[in-house]
């Protein structure tokens, strides 16, 4: 029982610390449109790239549209299909997750 | 009695009028509408330079700059076609003088450094030029790299701590290039920008130290300085280039600054 309560003050302060890495870690994605593509890059704030995490883009209403995966250098496009307002979430593991709003005027 | 009285009255006038023009510091500014750019915020950030005395607000008039850009990527775009004239003033000053604005959109992630290099300005009172060679970073959408990178000026700031999201308090540490090299010994001047958008009432120096903060650069070129307020801070360093420009037909010394500006924010 007390190795239990032990193990599971490890386990918390575990968890405590890796929330204070999530702020140091936060994960940024940033979305353009080049013709009928839409590019996105995603990235750590010291510039090191997020590799092979997924990509979720969803329309005005919540549905997802379409998923992905993001390449070595952290980037991932799709087409664009409809000049409507898309939702583009990164979802790296341990919660780190970010979204960037792209708007018609951007399209 | 009245003639004296009047006498006396201008006296003490031009007394103060000259105390306050050789009482604090040239500076020259770029004053960026927002330092970080989130994805929430508009894209489109308005940028003024001049050429002022921070702390007592006066302003200097200035012509159209040599050079004017930003640094994005290692890669530096012309932006001085952009500058358009406008004129500014401090509230006890009579005339309003000329300084330059634009507008800059903000299209990726990253660090831009915005720079100016000034038309020469001669002044009597120092009997030399003055050059300020002045920068200040925006960040954008989350990507904290670039501000580190010179621009290669004359002399030039190099931030040593990432010039941007300071807390009131923090200490803003950089480091001091002439031609590249580090710079040692020069003088750093610090003031506080009392038209800082988010300055809630005009700061009144109880005497002239005050106004004016004064260090000087370590064998590195390096300095560093706590902020005591929300708002802009600009650091200037200066020393006499090795060269010399013509007044009239007689060379003078030139006064070159690498300027820095830097936005504190409150802890609330």
């Amino acid at each position: 029982m007390r190795m239990c309560t032990k193990t599971l003050g490890l386990f918390l302060l575990f968890l405590n610390l890796s929330a204070g890495q999530g702020l140091a870690h936060k994960v940024n994605i940033f979305a353009y449109v080049e013709g009928d593509t839409v590019y996105t890059e995603s990235y750590f704030a010291d510039g090191k790239k997020i590799a092979n995490e997924t990509i979720e883009v969803l329309d005005a209403d919540g549905t997802v549209l379409l998923q992905g995966r993001t390449d070595a250098q952290g980037l991932f496009s799709f087409p664009l299909r409809t000049k409507e307002p898309l939702t583009i979430v990164i979802d790296a593991s341990m919660g780190h997750k970010n979204r960037f709003l792209l708007e018609q005027s951007e399209m | 009695m009245k003639g004296l009285t009047v006498l006396t009255l201008s006296v003490c006038l031009s007394g103060i009028l000259g105390f306050a023009a050789v009482g604090f510091a040239h500076f020259g500014a770029i004053i960026p509408s927002d330092a970080i750019v989130t994805q929430s915020d508009a894209k489109q950030v308005t940028l003024a330079v001049k050429f002022l005395h921070p702390f007592e607000m006066q302003y200097m008039d200035m012509a159209r700059p040599t050079q004017f850009g930003v640094l994005y990527e290692a890669t530096k775009i012309d932006l001085l076609p952009t500058l358009t004239a406008a004129s500014g003033k401090a509230p006890d000053q009579q005339k309003a003088r000329t300084y330059w604005k634009t507008t800059y959109r903000i299209k990726r992630p990253g660090d831009y450094t915005f720079y100016v290099e000034p038309h020469p300005y001669w002044e009597p009172a120092e009997d030399a030029f003055i050059i300020h060679y002045t920068k200040v970073c925006i960040n954008a959408l989350g990507l904290e790299q670039g501000w580190d990178t010179p621009v290669g000026l004359e002399t030039e700031i190099i931030p040593k701590t990432r010039p941007y999201g300071f807390w009131t308090g923090n200490v803003f540490t950089g480091q001091v290039l002439i031609k590249g090299k580090p710079a040692a010994d020069v003088t750093v001047e610090i003031e506080y920008l009392n038209e800082s958008p988010d300055n809630p009432n005009i700061v009144r120096p109880p005497s002239d130290p005050y106004g004016t903060q004064t260090m000087k650069t370590d064998a590195n070129g390096m300095f560093s300085y706590a902020m005591p307020r929300a708002g802009w801070w600009g650091f200037a360093a200066l020393s006499t280039a090795d060269w010399t420009l013509k007044q009239g037909s007689e060379e003078k010394a030139v006064e070159i600054g690498a300027v820095y500006w830097v936005h504190a924010t409150d802890m609330k």
